[in-house]
């Protein structure tokens, strides 16, 4: 396969599948998920999506984007998408990532030292156009021809042979939503090119420019949050009515009061969580309300619209909408006088608030932020709080988020507490730092429309089942309950897909949840087990 | 090659060479301030960055004070210009002739430097240099033009044949590796057949001082006209990579600067915030009047 697919060809043959998915091409997995025809088949496209919605890139529909209505309609997204890109090189309109986008688009020398550091490409058995260098070269020849002057008489000798058309802008487009942006490639790199960030940038262009963005992100995520209060579609009186639900279950449950205290001024810590875990999995609100309660925290949930959902997908894919989210964050967290908020176990909300929306908070938008997992060590460490680890004593690997560990570089907090609380703690090989995503990176975690979640799964994902299958490969069968512990919230929901997908709870005895779910079953007042060894 | 034509033509590539050089890292430097985009390892955070660990580990981080080291940043950068330590993990058959290639240009840069020093010496009086120095020199060179030229022979026997590879190589980049080649050929020929370490001193002890007369073996005329050549064409080529990588990974990777209140960064921040956004997608209402907080604060979606 590899070297088949040129990057030229991302424009020719529209009618043909550029690089189809092929299962029999994919990293093999161990026992006893090896044999290909155990494993589930792929959703198939129906005739009216393949009819109606652009497919042709690997045969998998990420982004549902419409075929167009005539050449008119062609012509023109094709002329915005050019001056989507010369605005990503304008200091007034992409200031935020100027100078990262302009060292990434001029110097790299495309040696593919950072193939090999993709899970993607390497999951896939090598497909040419999951390489992370191939949406980039697309791009970077892109701009050079049509956006540098002079670039249709030099481009050519420069960069190397690209056309401009409908078929190459839609298939970029798809294929900036099979990269999950986990950067393993930009650490891999001797120069510092970073292609996830020229996914990022790709992505932005086509959001903020063509109006383009996957349903999921935009529509039913940053939108739906900004009008009503959260991605879920929760909105405030919702949300309480739920925790409320949640605290008076887990108080019968586990025989211990709890109670999460609401939009209480001047706290010291405004917890936010993804609101998706108070649909999905309660257990963890409820874990981190009995962890603070008892640890003596003045603490506090916020009612405020936006204020207590963390998601923030324009992380992924829209400067403006991550700002306007962060924004409201904030205000949250200034009209409660807090003295800091804290980020629930969400990985892509550490990055947004913590690290990328850091300098746009001026002036009096300041606050202090931080991730939980300190907050968390230092709880568990103080003594405040009675332990038996031997409540924990079922094997257990640990998850890194990429956007904790790889991008914010918290890396200790989490594996202090595990080695602590849990005797049969250990490592997936790479860990930390040099993890692999999980697959449901950068918003792929709820997309799953057409055949998207068979990929984000078996090729996204492909990588990291392996490694946790070698992590418990001590103790293989389903016999022995083991626990991956991922404290994030899209990557429990690609878990949650993974494991069900292949069985694993079945086959391996493999089931997923939070780092909080750990500590509180190890907490000597808790009483009965936490942890419910079932697929949820 | 008469000498008058060899030493202006030398001043011309030269002069191309600084301006080009000086206006591109200058651009580069005058980017704005962009938002964070750290990536983990950051080796400067002190007793953490051996395993990736940041300051944003420390509960209340603000709260206490940034221990950084420079031992530890240096240690890393080292051990990437020298050695090419991220070639070497992540992709080992390449490094075979990357390293040699990049090692083999800073055995040059040093011969140079030294050459340099000499003809500077020798322009103000202090003589040839050591028959031992001038033999180190001539040996130096000649270890740097080898090494050039096997790994950069290799590199595109890499290029043209690997599938990986050859679809991502572009003329322009067979052009710098010919191009390289041909300095590193030339460099082996005058170190083989002329005096090197005497005759390259004083032609660039010709160039300092203005001497037009001078007169240098064909091959060292040779090699010094592809050699300027090749620096003028430098500038404007993906191979100033080597001082875009100082911003990669010093503004870029290793910028974990937080956003202090009253600081230089909030004020240029605000500046740039209060630019007109023209960016057309429907959802953000930039007419080209609206600066970014217009739009970020404005109600939206009700």
């Amino acid at each position: 396969m590899s070297g088949s697919v040129r990057v030229k060809d991302i424009s020719k043959r529209p009618d043909e599948v550029l690089s189809p998915v092929s299962l029999q091409d994919l990293v093999p997995l161990p026992p006893p998920y090896d044999r290909l025809e155990d494993q589930p088949q792929w959703k198939e496209i129906s005739d009216a999506a393949r009819a109606g919605l652009v497919c042709n890139l690997d045969g998998v529909i990420a982004t549902n984007l419409p075929q167009p209505k005539n050449e008119a309609e062609e012509r023109e997204y094709v002329d915005r998408f050019v001056e989507g890109l010369r605005k990503l090189f304008q200091k007034e309109n992409n200031w935020t990532f100027l100078e990262p986008l302009t060292l990434s688009l001029e110097y790299c020398v495309k040696c593919q030292t950072c193939n090999d550091a993709c899970p993607v490409f390497v999951g896939s058995g090598g497909n040419d156009i999951y390489r992370p260098t191939y949406r980039s070269e697309v791009w970077r020849r892109l701009v050079k021809k049509y956006v540098t002057p002079g670039g249709k008489l030099l481009s050519r000798f420069t960069e190397g042979e690209i056309d401009l058309n409908w078929t190459a802008i839609t298939r970029l487009y798809e294929l900036c939503y099979r990269c999950t942006l986990c950067r393993r490639c930009a650490q891999a790199c001797p120069i510092g090119i970073d292609n996830g960030l020229i996914t990022h940038e790709l992505r932005k262009l086509f959001s903020q420019e063509l109006g383009w963005a996957p349903r999921e992100l935009h529509e039913k995520g940053t939108v739906l949050q900004l009008a009503v209060g959260s991605s879920t579609g929760m909105n405030p009186e919702v949300v309480k009515d739920n925790i409320e639900f949640i605290d008076e279950d887990t108080t019968e449950e586990t025989g211990m009061p709890v109670h999460s205290p609401w939009d209480k001024e001047g706290a010291d810590v405004l917890l936010i969580h993804n609101a998706g875990e108070i649909l999905a999995w309660p257990e963890n609100p409820a874990a981190f309300a009995i962890i603070l309660n008892a640890a003596g925290v003045d603490w506090t949930l916020a009612s405020d619209e936006v204020g207590y959902d963390g998601v923030n997908y324009g992380l992924f894919y829209d400067d403006m909408q991550l700002a306007r989210i962060a924004l409201r964050h904030v205000q949250a967290a200034k009209k409660l006088k807090v003295r800091k908020i804290v980020m629930g176990e969400c990985g892509h909300q550490h990055k947004a608030m913590m690290t990328i929306a850091d300098r746009i908070l001026t002036g009096d938008m300041h606050v202090h932020r931080e991730s939980c997992l300190p907050l968390l060590e230092d709880i568990v460490f103080s003594g405040k709080i009675k332990f038996d680890p031997t409540k924990n004593d079922f094997p257990v690997t640990l998850h890194d988020p990429c956007n904790i560990t790889r991008n914010l570089g918290i890396v200790e907090p989490q594996r202090r507490i595990l080695r602590y609380l849990c005797p049969q703690f250990r490592e997936m090989t790479p860990h930390g730092v040099d993890n692999y995503c999980c697959g449901g990176g950068s918003g792929f975690a709820v997309m799953s429309g057409n055949n998207f979640a068979d990929w984000r799964v078996s090729v996204g994902g492909r990588i990291k089942f392996k490694q946790i299958l070698d992590a418990f490969a001590d103790q293989p069968g389903p016999e022995v309950k083991k626990y991956l512990c991922a404290p994030c919230s899209n990557c429990k929901g690609q878990f949650r897909d993974m494991l069900q997908y292949y069985g694993a709870l079945e086959k391996s005895g493999i089931t997923y949840g939070g780092l909080v779910e750990l500590i509180v079953n190890a907490m000597v007042d808790v009483k009965e087990p936490f942890i419910k060894w079932e697929m949820h | 090659m008469p000498g008058v034509i060899l030493v202006v033509t030398t001043y011309v590539l030269l002069v191309v060479f600084l301006v080009g050089f000086v206006a591109r890292t200058v651009r580069l430097a005058r980017l704005p301030v962009h938002l964070r985009w750290e990536l983990a390892p950051i080796p400067h955070e002190k007793g953490k960055g051996h395993y990736g660990g940041s300051y944003l580990e420390e509960l209340d981080w603000w709260t206490k004070p940034r221990e950084k080291s420079l031992v530890a940043e240096l240690r890393y950068m080292l051990l990437e210009i020298v050695f090419l330590k991220a070639v070497f993990e992540h992709n080992r058959r390449l490094w075979w002739f990357s390293f040699p290639f990049h090692f083999g240009l800073y055995v040059l840069v040093a011969v140079a430097a030294v050459v340099l020093l000499a003809a500077a010496g020798a322009a103000v009086g202090w003589g040839a240099a050591a028959p031992a120095v001038r033999a180190g020199v001539t040996g130096a060179a000649g270890l740097g033009y080898a090494l050039g030229a096997i790994g950069a022979l290799g590199l595109l026997v890499k290029r043209a044949l690997e599938p990986g590879l050859r679809d991502f190589t572009s003329p322009a980049a067979r052009f710098n590796l010919v191009l390289l080649l041909t300095v590193f050929g030339t460099g082996i020929g005058a170190v083989a057949t002329a005096d090197y370490a005497t005759s390259l001193p004083g032609y660039l002890g010709a160039v300092l001082t203005a001497n037009l007369a001078v007169t240098v073996p064909p091959i060292v005329a040779a090699h010094v006209l592809v050699t300027c050549v090749f620096l003028a064409y430098l500038p404007f080529t993906t191979m100033m990579h080597f001082v875009a990588k100082y911003f990669t990974y010093h503004e870029v990777r290793w910028n974990d600067e937080p956003m202090m209140p009253g600081s230089r960064m909030e004020k240029e921040v605000e500046r740039l915030l209060a630019q007109p956004v023209t960016w057309a997608g429907p959802h953000l209402h930039a007419d080209g009047k609206k600066n970014w907080v217009d739009i970020a604060t404005e109600e939206v979606g009700k």
